[in-house]
């Protein structure tokens, strides 16, 4: 495929040429151009005998590279590529030092694995030109689209020895040096390729992004060597993003000392950040940039950017930057604006802002009561919440009126109002479980508990949830459960295991209690007890076979280590 | 409906209790199965300890009867394999509707010894039978050129042989892989063998372990082919005393008469075979209808449709198709599929694409043992390439072209009958 792409390249080259001349020169139009036409369209066709034909008439017409060329891609579309070179073999002594007649014929001897011939037919060629580096390249690069690797490398130690140290080769040397694996050799060759070719900036990152993690650091550390360009930088920091270590690859960037080109470069690294969703590395790129070259459209992307990676704190400043004087803020910004400082807490700050902004944005300023509710749920103040409500224009049945209820403990309103809400969001969903299981009326700890679980301080949420299991005995197990995914979800295993297994050992008919078994097993796993792990799992598929689980935990199985079946 | 039924019912027998008088345990193949691959695994463990079980031909996609034990009900459970209890009184109709149908029950006495010949290290690509035997659970051992060359193969009585090329040629990939580390490792080996043996060259060695596989055939064993194994195998031995490898395997030209001098007497299916002497196009020969790695030759992929045999006239062809679904969808190998005219006359066609030249399921007696060849390298990976990631069964649970591997496994284990053809 890759000699059809660079036979069709060079083609695609020549007819350009064709037709540049045939404009500037109307009246000569070459008689080639015909034939050649003719042979294209059959080629397209798929007319490869017709092709193959017209393709000989292009060539006895004088356009010998470009009826080469031709046959090359229709021979290899027909499996037949050995017939080209009788062709060559007569045309080449007339032309002994073409590049792209001796280029059809390297081309078509290393795939056939006529390695002897290729040799030989590479010397003759550098025979003719001595001191000219296309020998060596071209053969290089054609050894290495043909994954030889090793060929190639000796090709260039050769070019090395015959015309000393060039830097003509440094890409072939890059490629060929990734391409053996040979990672620190090949980041040293692509560093000093890019010191002046640096739109090979792409083809770094492609040739390096396979480097195995082991071999990474020897990456980072030649890439930065020897006073390394921008470029270089620039190749490794994409290298992080691309191997998961997106803040890793801003660290790279962040000390340039700022100009044109490196705020160019902050830039293309926050688009790529954001294209990935790597939203922190995105916001601190952003930031750079804006410090350097503020904007309102780049402090708003920034906003965004910390708000996605829970960083209301810069997401206020930049959604604050983003106003531009004199004129009114943009609806959006006034959002995330507020959506900071709900998360913050600072909801009397909050207030302050909606009221400022109410008169440019309308009614529009009725939406935020909401967010101004939360930011007084989550300062901890639910009376105000409640305040900051009334005068939206709320059904009684409204959902976050709903989540008040339930906060103060109230289950019956928190009941009918929150199916009128987003039930499908993870925390609505939760607490409509919860309050389908009890029949309670009232439960001031489980108020407590989502009042908890909505200020982020899981570690209350969980000990209030604990202490409603203890009262509420209709739902104890999910309380419990619930409890136990909070500290799973934190990493503590060790809080986790104990609320675990007494779900599943004291709620053995509860729905939780299959997911008890299969988070139980999961930690046995990864404490290294797979015995007992496998236990936990077998226990559940035989236990509970109708739950949605069990794929899972047959999953779970089929992964452990000591399914060895083969008997060797 | 009423089979769905069935399986709900069966599987609520399972959790809280059997049924009274519940005496062997029906485990359907058909749409009501759950994980078909699995089925073959638990099938094969009861006859691991000693349980004999029947296959019911024809019957529900060829489903399994096995006693209800609770060893088994329990594996069946954790395996997610679909089952339903019978009682005395059901085992009585079902045989019944066997006996007044295309259908058999055929006993299942022993677990054949199985034997997939693979190479010692990773090679860069999957081969489907040792993926369907993981991941169904069942055991097999390991076997490579020495064991071929230098033990006694009569200890298994099935041996599966997936990608080797036993031309010795490598399938040619040292077109685009001469200088891939693992194409190097795997032709560095190979030589060694070959010298450690007294042999020439690679293809000397290759064709001499095809050779003995043939004798271990002759002998009364089973052979499983896929894939550019079945083609190379039929080359190598009809090519025994032939020199049908390029310059660039063993550094002689083919022998320009090579065709007239193949001995297509000793192969097992396939004859008369066009070879290919270009050492520049990725093809062995003309056996195989797509020529998947020859871009002007290569052949599109359709579906192949499995025959229907006689259950109690044909029990071994019938164990072959074995299948709740009739239609395949087909998938590309170094060899694909298995040209109608290089068959030869006695080989029975299990599968093939309507209106193609070629076939792509093939079986037959050779001496006293017999052989199954399937063209394609993975039923799940239409396009397998050369690197790519191995399949992952657990999301295929159900896979037909994967049951055609799995039938294969298991029908060594039937009892022989006298044959009524």
């Amino acid at each position: 495929m890759m000699r059809c792409w660079n036979a069709w390249t060079t083609a695609a080259a020549l007819c350009v040429h064709s037709v540049l001349g045939a404009q500037s020169r109307p009246a000569m139009i070459s008689p080639t151009a015909p034939l050649i036409a003719r042979a294209i369209d059959h080629e397209n066709a798929g007319r490869y005998e017709q092709a193959r034909s017209a393709w000989l008439e292009v060539v006895q017409a004088g356009a010998a590279a470009q009826g080469v060329l031709g046959l090359e891609r229709v021979y290899a579309m027909t499996g037949d590529e050995v017939r080209v070179l009788p062709l060559l073999d007569s045309l080449l002594p007339l032309t002994p030092a073409d590049a792209q007649l001796r280029g059809v014929q390297l081309r078509t001897l290393v795939a056939i694995g006529r390695d002897l011939q290729a040799d030989s037919a590479f010397r003759a060629w550098r025979g003719l030109r001595p001191q000219d580096v296309a020998p060596y390249r071209d053969y290089a690069r054609i050894l290495l689209y043909n994954s030889r690797a090793a060929a190639a490398d000796s090709i260039l130690l050769e070019a090395s020895d015959a015309l000393g140290a060039t830097r003509e080769l440094l890409l072939e040397a890059a490629q060929m040096r990734a391409a053996l694996g040979r990672w620190k050799d090949a980041a040293e060759a692509w560093r000093e390729t890019l010191r002046d070719q640096a739109y090979y900036e792409t083809a770094a990152v492609f040739s390096l992004a396979p480097a195995p993690p082991g071999q990474r650091d020897a990456i980072r550390t030649a890439m930065l060597a020897h006073q390394a360009t921008i470029g270089a930088q620039h190749t490794l920091a994409l290298l992080e993003l691309g191997w998961g270590a997106p803040l890793a690859g801003w660290q790279v960037l962040k000390d340039l000392p700022p100009s044109d080109t490196v705020v160019h470069v902050w830039g293309v690294y926050a688009d790529e950040a954001e294209r990935v969703q790597a939203w922190s590395a995105a916001r601190d790129a952003l930031v750079a940039v804006h410090r350097v070259k503020g904007s309102p459209a780049v402090a708003e992307r920034g906003a965004n950017a910390a708000m996605r990676s829970n960083d209301p704190e810069t997401a206020l400043l930049l959604a604050r930057a983003a106003r531009t004087p004199g004129e009114a803020p943009r609806y959006e910004m006034v959002g995330v604006e507020l959506e900071a400082l709900a998360r913050l807490g600072r909801a009397a700050e909050a207030e302050r802002v909606l009221a400022a902004v109410a008169p440019a944005i309308g009614t529009r300023a009725r939406g935020f009561a909401r967010t101004i509710a939360w930011a007084w749920i989550r300062a901890g103040d639910v009376a105000r919440a409640r305040a900051a409500l009334a005068d939206a224009t709320l059904d009684a049945d409204d959902a976050v009126g709903g989540w008040l209820a339930l906060y103060d403990g109230d289950l019956v309103t928190a009941r009918r109002a929150l199916r009128f809400g987003d039930v499908a969001a993870p925390e609505a969903v939760q607490a409509l479980a919860l309050l389908t299981r009890t029949r309670a009326q009232q439960s001031p700890a489980i108020g407590a508990a989502f009042l908890a679980l909505a200020r982020a301080d899981s570690s209350a949420a969980v000990e209030q949830l604990l202490r409603a299991s203890d009262e509420l005995s209709d739902a104890a197990p999910l309380l419990l459960a619930m409890a136990a995914r909070i500290e799973t979800t934190r990493g503590a295993d060790a809080r986790a295991l104990p609320l675990w297994t007494r779900v599943a050992e004291a709620f053995t008919t509860a729905p939780e209690a299959a997911e008890a078994r299969l988070e139980w097993g999961r930690l046995l796993k990864r404490r290294g007890a797979l015995r007992d792990a496998r236990g936990q799992f077998e226990t559940l598929i035989l236990r509970y076979p109708s739950s949605a689980l069990v794929p899972q935990a047959r999953r779970e199985l089929d992964a452990l280590p000591p399914t060895r079946v083969e008997t060797e | 409906m009423m089979r769905r039924w069935c399986a709900v019912i069966g599987l609520m027998g399972a959790c809280f209790g059997a049924p009274l008088g519940a005496q062997h345990l029906l485990v359907p193949m058909d749409d009501a199965q759950a994980n078909h691959l699995k089925a073959y695994g638990l099938t094969f463990g009861a006859l691991t300890e000693g349980v004999r079980s029947e296959w019911l031909l024809n019957y529900r996609g060829g489903s399994f009867l096995i006693p209800d034990l609770p060893g088994f009900r329990r594996s069946a459970l954790l395996a997610g394999v679909s089952f339903e209890a019978l009682d005395a009184s059901r085992v009585g109709q079902l045989r019944r509707d066997i006996a007044d149908g295309n259908m058999d029950a055929v006993p299942l006495d022993k677990a054949p010894r199985i034997a997939v010949y693979t190479p010692p290290n990773t090679m860069p690509w999957d081969d489907a039978v040792t993926l369907a035997l993981t991941y169904a659970g069942i055991p097999y051992t390991s076997i490579w050129d020495e064991d071929v060359m230098s033990t006694d193969l009569s200890q298994f009585d099935w041996i599966h042989l997936h990608h080797e090329d036993f031309t010795g040629q490598q399938h040619k990939l040292y077109l685009g892989f001469r200088d891939a580390p693992w194409f190097q490792q795997a032709r560095e080996r190979d030589g060694q063998m070959a010298r450690r043996h007294g042999l020439p060259d690679i293809p000397a060695l290759k064709k001499t372990v095809a050779d003995r596989l043939r004798a271990f055939v002759d002998r009364g064993g089973f052979l499983f082919a896929m894939c550019g194994a079945t083609e190379t195998m039929e080359l190598a031995v009809a090519a025994l005393n032939v020199d049908i490898a390029g310059g660039a395997t063993d550094g002689t030209p083919m022998d320009p008469d090579a065709e007239s001098k193949m001995a297509w007497e000793r192969t097992f299916a396939l004859q008369n075979a066009r070879l290919e002497f270009g050492g520049g196009v990725n093809s062995m020969s003309d056996i195989d209808g797509h020529q998947v790695n020859v871009p002007s030759r290569r052949q599109p992929l359709g579906t192949f449709t499995l025959f229907g045999f006689s259950a109690k006239f044909d029990p071994v062809a019938t164990m072959l198709v074995q299948n709740h679904r009739a239609v395949l969808r087909d998938f590309y190998g170094v060899t694909t599929s298995f040209t109608r005219r290089t068959l030869k006359p006695g080989v029975t066609v299990l599968a093939h694409e309507e209106g193609a030249p070629w076939v792509k399921y093939i079986h037959g007696s050779y001496g006293q043992g017999s052989f199954t060849f399937l063209g394609g390298h993975d039923p799940e990976d239409p396009q397998h390439a050369i690197g790519a990631p191995p399949t992952d069964l657990a999301l295929h649970p159900n896979s037909p072209g994967y049951r055609l591997i799995l039938n294969n496994v298991l029908f060594p284990a039937a009892r022989k009958r006298p044959l009524k053809t």
